[in-house]
């Protein structure tokens, strides 16, 4: 058989990232499975989970992944509607608020959100001028931070996904129902929502997904106080040098990250792009 | 003059729908602008509102050497890693665009996997295997070649888009009217890809430009990131020193996010959700 070079260059190309992204990762999962004594052992899950600390910090990674996601929603909705449905100039600007933060570093992000939510911070100074409160509230370093942060990173996900099947939606459905004699409310929740649910169900597995891995923004919002896989993840690789728990923390959070993204591939197509020249 | 109920209705739930807009755009744009502002303070710590102007903080940005010296690693780490992954993500895109080729399916795996593998443990699992081989000294290298296989999917998606949607024959015509594989490569293909090349470029850079989460596992001494080396300055730096990086980091980033808008416009980012 002949071998053409298009082959061979693909072979190569697909070698590369093979052996960059996929090879490491199955190290990981299959050394988290095995130990000095035995080819197959799950005793680093087990110390894993044995560890109060960790198991708090699943719990906690879960509480902040589905606050996250909600809060995603309620904000994804009226931002990818309002820009489906403004004139090109409004239109582009609202989009530039989304993405713009989208595209800068988690920790450019995490430091403005220390000066928002800080001690001597903006929240605190309003909330003390307007007589509310009489000492400053301790926002940083707690789960309402981590949320905080995490919903500003990940509301832009939840917007483009929404706003992807916003756009194949035919204008006409809308002024239809209204000439109907639905409601606002009505319409929105009745005719336009239940259209939008594929995207949706995209947007919340990936901003699930997202949320239970992100790293930089809770290890900064979050402090030592409260830590989540990932900075469990980190502490036990650079700080404890607990290798075989590291791994595992490692093996749980690829199995969740890789579980959520395979399903938001399958439902949107949208990797490729084979299907849309098809 | 009176309304009916429904004008009423329609009219409050406008009015609704506009302060919800306007909340979650403040929310989005909040810490920006905060911190933005608070680099121009002429106070000795960080405070919003600023009191005072000053371009002091600047200045010490500009003259500490850990900023130069992490932003020099920055910039070259971001330009290397975007060139790899342009030369790996347009002949992926090239080979996958082609009839006929085995294992497509395959590749397009591989090569898109960087989205389907969280970051975090790509960083993690690819330091493991750094210490395991000892690669530790060519923390560089490591960098570049971490970064361009993750931003791979950035450059692979809007070349792909555009070989599919230029017209295939045309390269062949080119071919059987006895243009040279190079010649019908330069003047057929090339122009057909440029504008999903250059976007998908940007893109690369300013994502490793801002990354974190992978480099933190891999730098070494001497090769710290800027967002990396920044993170554990914030802790360390009492006065606003790191609300004027910050500020640069954006200003770098809001340019390329300019000319992306500007040339190929954000509905690639629309699209590459």
């Amino acid at each position: 058989m002949k071998i053409r070079p298009v082959s061979l260059l693909g072979f190569m190309v697909g070698m590369v990232a093979f052996v960059v992204v996929l090879v490491p990762s199955l190290v990981i999962l299959i050394e988290s499975v095995s130990s000095h004594e035995r080819i197959f052992s799950l005793q680093a899950y087990e110390t894993v989970f044995a560890s109060r600390v960790a198991r708090q910090a699943l719990m906690r990674t879960f509480e902040i992944a589905i606050a996250v996601t909600l809060i995603s929603i309620v904000a994804g909705y009226p931002l990818a509607f309002a820009i489906a449905a403004s004139k090109p100039r409004a239109r582009s600007l609202l989009l530039a608020c989304v993405i713009f933060p989208f595209l800068l570093s988690a920790v450019v992000r995490a430091f403005g959100w220390n000066i928002v939510i800080g001690e001597t911070g903006l929240i605190n100074k309003v909330l003390l001028g307007l007589g509310l409160i009489d000492t400053p509230i301790q926002m940083l370093h707690s789960e309402f931070a981590i949320i905080l942060g995490e919903a500003h990173l990940l509301i832009p996900y939840m917007v483009l996904s929404l706003l992807a099947v916003i756009q194949r939606i035919d204008p006409n459905v809308e002024a239809a129902a209204q000439s109907l004699g639905a409601t606002p409310p009505n319409v929105f929740f009745r005719v336009m929502v239940p259209m939008t649910l594929p995207g949706l169900s995209a947007g919340t597995l990936l901003v699930f997904a997202l949320a239970m891995t992100a790293f930089a923004t809770p290890w900064l919002l979050g402090g030592t106080r409260s830590p989540v896989m990932t900075s469990l993840l980190y502490r036990y690789a650079f700080v404890s040098f607990d290798m075989p728990r590291a791994l595992a923390v490692a093996g749980i959070l690829l199995i969740i990250g890789i579980a959520f993204l395979l399903l938001h591939r399958a439902i949107t197509h949208d990797g490729s792009v084979r299907e849309q020249a098809a | 003059m009176s309304y009916r109920p429904a004008d009423l209705m329609l009219r409050g739930w406008h009015l609704a729908v506009t302060c919800l807009v306007g909340f979650w755009v403040v929310f989005l744009l909040a810490p920006i602008v905060v911190a933005v502002a608070v680099s121009f303070t002429a106070t000795e710590y960080p405070v919003f509102p600023p009191q005072g102007i000053s371009l002091r903080w600047y200045a010490n940005a500009l003259s500490s050497s850990w900023f130069r010296e992490s932003l020099a690693v920055s910039a070259v780490v971001a330009l290397a890693a975007t060139t790899l992954s342009v030369l790996l993500g347009t002949s992926g895109a090239y080979v996958l665009s082609r009839r006929g080729v085995p294992g497509q399916r395959l590749l397009e795996f591989v090569l898109m996997s960087p989205l389907i593998i969280p970051s975090v443990a790509i960083g993690f699992a690819l330091f493991h295997l750094v210490v395991q081989f000892g690669l530790q000294k060519i923390s560089f290298i490591n960098l570049v070649i971490a970064h361009a296989v993750v931003t791979l999917p950035f450059i692979l998606r809007p070349v792909w888009a555009s070989l599919i949607g230029s017209n295939r024959s045309l390269e062949e015509a080119a071919l059987s009217l006895g243009a040279t594989p190079w010649e019908a490569f330069r003047h057929v293909t090339l122009p057909a890809v440029l504008p999903g090349v250059v976007a998908g470029a940007i893109i690369s850079f300013t994502f490793s430009f801002n990354d974190v989460t992978v480099a933190v596992f891999l730098v070494g001494p001497t090769t710290k990131t800027l967002p990396v080396e920044l993170m554990s300055q914030i802790e360390y730096t009492p006065d606003p020193t790191p609300a004027a990086i910050t500020a640069i980091i954006m200003a770098i980033t809001f340019i390329f996010f300019m000319v992306v808008e500007r040339t190929v416009g954000l509905k690639i980012f629309a699209r590459s959700e």
